[in-house]
């Protein structure tokens, strides 16, 4: 090689030689460089996969990404690429936006739980000084929703509200002061009507129904939803070995994400709407938008600001932001809004508050027989995610576990409260706790350790749960395994002294959902990823990814930093307008790292391909016996014959300028054909395993979690720092839940706590001492291996606390939040039972090993072997649910098994003995009953 | 935010002139001290002034020493290193968060409002439920706490420091347009959610007098909280005594009813004849029955009040009462 390739413009000779920046001077450094790093640097082989020549181990087996791997980025603990924005105070977030000569926005907002409205005046509004525009539900009648099956929101109530705090008005006005004092004077004729807050009457009939489904209501109830699923034998269930029949009470909990809603919209001087917000999923807001504003999708920029926080409370579209829309095409002027925190949780979508019922049997080999899960969930005013909250409850619950039988009724209701939506660990929270509840009574009636009852009912790598969810990777018995031994549990469980407990939960999650929600996976992809390389080297990826902090940003530029092998500097992504990035279906259901990195690990290939191929045409090399590393280009069997990342680049650029690429990912065909078969179906699969500690004060019923070994399963851990962020954060998440967060309704259906101070979002004094274990279970599909890591962490810390709070204090509790009052009734019901004077004198639980141990124990060493073969591909043989109980996984199960079930409906002499959710297939839907 | 006027007198006469001249005028106004109860109270709407006096620039009100606490002390300054009463110090590092405590003061602390469920909210909030007795907004408006009765607001004292300097005797000056009162601190409450203590119009609190003896005083402070950072108490009860002294031992409560108080009734039942291990159990008893929590707070009234005994029995065990 020549003195090498020189960049134009500038000069490098310059330069000084104590590797020192000249201030003031802009040097351009040694030709093919991305920084101040004259040298490239030496392939870090430990993050090179085994099977291509590097260090990094792989228990797992080989990944069709391994060739691709250069050592530059991917399994590196790095900061996340918009983290200086933030710790700087320089992110913008939805109301930091700014545009000159803005008004303010406030909205007007029911007082009542339910009622009609008659009559809107809004002439006092409009005559007082500085108010710039007024406008109510008739400016924006059509409907929109989250879901194409439930569009039954409205920009403001049409007819009538559903809930206090519902949106009746709105107002735009020269500052915050004269918009508030604009809305005393909306004169308003109200008919008030009887609302619902209990969401067991929300399955009886009423004279008006929240909300009306024509020909599919459902009688003249209050259900939105209801689902009934039956798998397996259920002739399995009779003479149950051991049993545990649980009726859990659930409240609902809300997201506490910092930063409040806030939207900016403006009309630019081309009559193309530009909308600012802090929002998960762009998209869908696009879409509604356009539906309301009676408006092309082209005509409308979406630009999503930096998102204080999701976890799933900002995906869905928000009347605020139609809002926003029209008084700005009203006034021709910038509207800004930003949410008080009382207004948060009156728009909500938050966790559902629940009444569940889970009844589990096991047969005398310990194999779990029977899981009926019964779901009644308060879905509040409005439909939201919660067509699918509703299979979520007893799908997502199906597994790790291999079972014999499967039955599930679910009903989500409206109820007068904000309304319910999807939030971390959609739909999956609730059911889940009171399973693994329900296993931890079960291995004590059979006399083992709850944790190997678990290890010898674990469903295998590349098998099919009982619902036909196709599991690929599966990290679930690592998982358990890692925590057993960090947390020394086989030295602690059960023989702890009284107020000191551990206990141990599962969880299993969905990386990303199979579906896009808009239209068919097979006609257009589920994600895109565009690239853009221009002569200066740097990298812009567009992508619709949205960011709200869990790192997706720096996920899809760790990708394509790899596949190039340049740092991760130079990749800058680009994610903000719905102009500039290609269609994405946002940050849900744990999809982004999964679908994303994947599409923009194709379009990066595609560019790597040219810039290879001109490498070619410079060496005289075969792009197959080429080497990418830290912007240079080499032979594999002679590193000093090479070009650098630029010179190669420009070569590629001769003919077209800079080089552009697009990547899709698109997920397999998979899944059953069932009704509601696509609920919960993903690519892959996140497991997790945690192990709690906790003090229990036993007088006062204070329960304070101190030790947390949590094991999760992502796959490969791209970036291991903010997989354990995710960890820990969700740690955090999930102790509000079981420990102390819900939203309260008073007697009057008021939400009484609707502040930051009475919503007791546990603070840093409540976190105990995390412990992120990173299992990689490496996904054959998933980018470089990689799934999940932000929701599903969050499923077990519920259960492993309650089970923790069992050990301490041998008292089951099935209320969540375990506030002290309800822990403290608990423990003096207990005491008055066991005819103790002090509550101090209780019982601690304890374990001697029964007979079924040994077979647990014995049958789990055998399916870690089987477990092993399957995951390293070694054994590639058929398996799904049902072998553990003797079937063959060749043969359709129903051609096997006489009575084996597959319903989505129940049969007539069901009806009877159905669980509350139940209840509401006793209703007929107006067209069974003849009407419309 | 309502708009208001703030005024910043720079002595005590000239605050109560600022306040003489206010209430002359018909103007009704409040004072404030570190703003960490007054401003979110504005914000929400909730009985908002005109006027506002800041306390923040009167020098007697800043002056601390082991005995006499000026109301504007800041909680976070109530530390041992200053030579602050111990038991004062544990209550005060147990108040709501470090952050707060750096604006927070003794004297906004001791006039506290009293908090309730159906009064802590936002004006649109109030509205729907048609106001309630403390802010009746002129409506006259019903207790939501306890329907159909109109005379007494049962909104909660949750104040910390309160029933530790009532534990030292402690006596607070007060200075209004009539003159200088000086009285102890339970004498200071008030029993009316609304009313909360004996402050004129245009008097207020200049600083806390601790007795002479307060430093032989050993004492501990018990509070019921779900957090511990934020959290106003659920229930908190005070005790303390010359060690080895029963006769000294004062116990004192608060969070439980409108105001902080005193139990020397029941301490003085039992403390006669101290019996070891049984008087405990029988006076922790004693303050449960003596204690009527309502429904408006984070915790059910029910389980605040068992409870009382745990946080009295684990206060005297604390300070080696046996």
């Amino acid at each position: 090689m020549s003195a090498g390739y020189r960049q134009q413009p500038g000069n490098s000779s310059s330069k000084r030689t104590d590797g020192k920046r000249i201030a003031g001077k802009q040097v351009f450094p040694p030709p093919g460089s991305g920084g101040s790093r004259p040298q490239m640097k030496e392939r870090d082989l430990d993050y090179i996969p085994e099977s291509v020549g590097g260090k990094e181990p792989q228990p797992a087996g080989s990944h069709i990404h391994d060739r691709i791997r250069t050592g530059t980025v991917v399994g590196k603990s790095l900061s996340l690429v918009d983290s200086n924005a933030k710790v700087t105070g320089q992110a913008w977030y939805g109301d930091d936006v700014r545009l000159p000569n803005e008004t303010i926005g406030k909205i007007l907002r029911s007082p009542h739980h339910y009622a009609k409205i008659k009559s809107i005046d809004t002439s006092r509004v409009e005559a007082l000084p500085g108010v710039i525009a007024v406008a109510t539900g008739q400016d924006a009648s059509n409907s929109f929703g989250v879901l194409p099956v439930t569009k039954d929101e409205h920009a403001m109530a049409v007819e009538k509200v559903r809930h206090m705090g519902d949106l009746v008005a709105c107002v735009c006005a020269e500052s915050e002061a004269i918009a508030i004092e604009a809305l005393s004077l909306f004169d308003i004729e109200w008919e008030e009507l009887e609302p619902v807050f209990d969401r067991k009457m929300g399955l009886e009939d009423v004279d008006e129904p929240i909300h009306w489904r024509g020909k599919y209501h459902l009688s003249r109830t209050n259900v939105q939803k209801r689902v009934f699923q039956e798998f397996g034998d259920r002739s399995l269930v009779e003479n149950a070995h051991a049993s545990s029949h649980g009726k859990w009470s659930m409240e609902g909990v809300h997201h506490g994400f910092t930063e409040p809603h806030a939207v900016v919209a403006h009309w630019d001087p081309n009559g193309r709407l530009q909308l600012y917000t802090p929002q998960q999923v762009p998209h869908y807001t696009h879409r509604a938008l356009s539906t309301v504003l009676d408006v092309p999708m082209h005509q409308i920029n979406v630009i999503r600001t930096f998102v204080g926080g999701g976890f799933g409370g900002k995906s869905d579209p928000f009347p605020h932001e139609m809002c926003a829309a029209i008084l700005a095409r009203k006034s021709g002027r910038p509207v800004r809004i930003t949410f008080d925190r009382e207004e948060v949780y009156w728009i909500n979508r938050g966790r559902h508050p629940s009444d569940i019922e889970v009844k589990m049997t096991a047969d005398d080999i310990g194999r779990i027989s029977g899981f009926d899960i019964d779901a009644l969930i308060d879905g509040g005013g409005f439909a939201s995610f919660g067509h699918v909250t509703s299979y979520y409850n007893g799908v997502l619950a199906t597994a790790p576990y291999e079972l014999g039988s499967f039955h599930y009724t679910g009903a989500r209701v409206w109820t007068n409260k904000p309304a319910s939506g999807a939030m971390r660990g959609h739909g999956a929270v609730n059911t889940r706790c009171a399973v693994e509840v329900g296993l931890d009574e079960m291995a004590e009636q059979m006399a083992v350790d709850p944790i190997d009852l678990r290890l010898a009912n674990l469903l295998p790598p590349h098998s099919r749960t009982i619902t036909g969810f196709r599991i690929t990777s599966n990290g679930m018995r690592e998982a358990l395994e890692e925590v057993r031994n960090g947390s020394n549990w086989d030295k602690k469980f059960r023989q702890l002294p009284l107020g000191k407990g551990i206990g141990v939960g599962c969880g299993f999650f969905i990386s990303g959902s199979g579906l896009p929600i808009h239209w068919d996976p097979n006609r257009f992809p589920h994600a895109t990823v565009h690239i853009q390389v221009d002569m200066d080297g740097g990298v812009t990826v567009h992508t619709g990814a949205a960011d709200i902090g869990q790192g997706s940003t720096t996920a899809v530029a760790q990708v394509v930093a790899e596949v190039l092998a340049l740092p991760i500097e130079m990749i800058h992504v680009r994610s903000h307008e719905s102009d500039t990035a290609p269609v994405d279906l946002g940050s849900y259901s744990s999809r982004v790292t999964f679908m994303n990195a994947n599409a923009a690990i194709r379009a990066a290939l595609e560019i790597r391909e040219q810039i290879l191929k001109a490498a070619w045409d410079i060496l005289g090399y075969h792009p197959n016996t080429l080497v990418l590393n830290d912007r240079r280009i080499y032979y594999k069997h002679d590193p000093s014959i090479g070009v650098s990342y630029l010179k190669a680049l420009h070569k590629a650029q001769e003919d077209k300028g800079s080089l552009i690429a697009s990547g899709a990912y698109r997920s397999p065909p998979m899944g059953g054909v069932h009704k509601g078969a696509a609920a919960g179906l993903a690519p892959a699969y996140s497991f997790s395993a945690y192990v709690a500690e906790v003090d229990v004060d036993v007088e006062l019923g204070l329960v304070k979690c101190t030790n947390v070994w949590a094991a999760h399963d992502c796959g490969k851990a791209l970036n291991p720092l903010a997989v354990k962020g995710q960890i820990i954060g969700s740690c955090h998440m999930g102790l509000g839940q079981v420990l102390s967060e819900k939203m309260v309704y008073g007697r009057t259906g008021h939400l009484q706590n609707a502040n930051l101070l009475e919503y007791k979002i546990p603070s840093v004094h409540e976190m105990p001492h995390v412990v992120p274990i990173i299992i990689e279970s490496c996904d054959p599909e998933g980018p470089f291996g990689a799934k999940e890591a932000g929701e599903g962490p969050l499923l077990p810390i519920l259960p492993a606390v309650v089970n923790a709070v069992y050990d301490a204090v041998g008292v089951r509790f099935r209320d969540l939040p375990l506030t002290p009052d309800i822990v403290y009734k608990g423990i003096e019901r207990q005491r008055r039972a066991l005819k103790l004077d002090d509550c101090l004198e209780l019982p601690s639980p304890r374990l001697e090993h029964g007979p079924m141990q040994e077979v647990l124990v014995a049958r789990a060493a055998e399916h870690k072997t089987r477990d092993k073969a399957r995951q390293r591909t070694e054994d590639t043989s058929h398996y799904v649910n049902g072998v553990l109980f003797g079937f063959d996984p060749n043969i359709p199960l129903e051609d096997q098994v006489d009575g084996w079930r597959m319903a989505t409906e129940p049969d007539p002499e069901q009806l009877a003995e159905l669980g509350l959710a139940g209840k509401a297939w006793l209703k007929k839907t107006q067209r069974e009953m003849g009407r419309d | 935010m309502p708009p208001f006027t703030l005024h910043h007198p720079e002595s005590i006469e000239e605050a109560v002139e600022t306040a003489s001249k206010l209430i002359a005028q018909g103007d009704d106004f409040d004072w404030v001290a570190g703003g960490t109860d007054v401003v979110p109270n504005y914000k929400w709407r909730i009985n908002p002034k005109p006027h506002v006096i800041s306390l923040a620039s009167i020098p007697e009100a800043n002056q601390t020493s082991r005995y006499e606490i000026g109301c504007m002390t800041k909680l976070s300054s109530l530390t041992a290193d200053n030579e602050v009463h111990p038991l004062i110090v544990e209550a005060a590092s147990k108040i709501a968060s470090s952050l707060i405590r750096k604006s927070a003061t003794v004297g906004g602390n001791l006039c506290l409002d009293t908090r309730c469920f159906w009064y802590n909210q936002s004006e649109d909030w109030r509205r729907s439920i048609d106001w309630c007795h403390k802010a009746d907004c002129g409506t006259g408006a019903d207790c939501r706490v306890i329907p159909n009765q109109n005379t007494l607001c049962v909104a909660t004292y949750q104040g910390d420091l309160a029933p530790n300097f009532m534990a030292l005797g402690a006596e607070v000056t007060l200075i209004g347009p009539d003159g200088k009162r000086v009285m102890p601190l339970e004498e200071f409450y008030q029993l009316d959610g609304m009313k909360k203590n004996v402050l004129q119009r245009g008097e207020f609190m200049l600083k806390v007098t601790l007795p002479k003896d307060a430093y032989d005083y050993e004492g501990s402070y018990q509070k019921l909280r779900l957090r511990e950072s934020w959290d106003f108490p659920e229930a908190g009860i005070s005790a303390a005594w010359k060690k080895g002294d029963y006769s000294s031992l004062r116990i004192a409560s608060t969070a439980l009813e409108s105001i902080p108080k005193t139990h020397d009734d029941q301490v003085s039942e039992f403390v006669s004849a101290w019996e070891k291990g049984a008087t405990i159990s029988k006076l922790s008893d004693a303050i449960r029955k003596s204690v009527k929590p309502v429904n408006n707070t984070a915790l059910p009234p029910n389980y605040r009040r068992s409870v009382v005994r745990i946080l009295a029995k684990r206060a005297l065990n604390n300070i080696g009462c046996e």
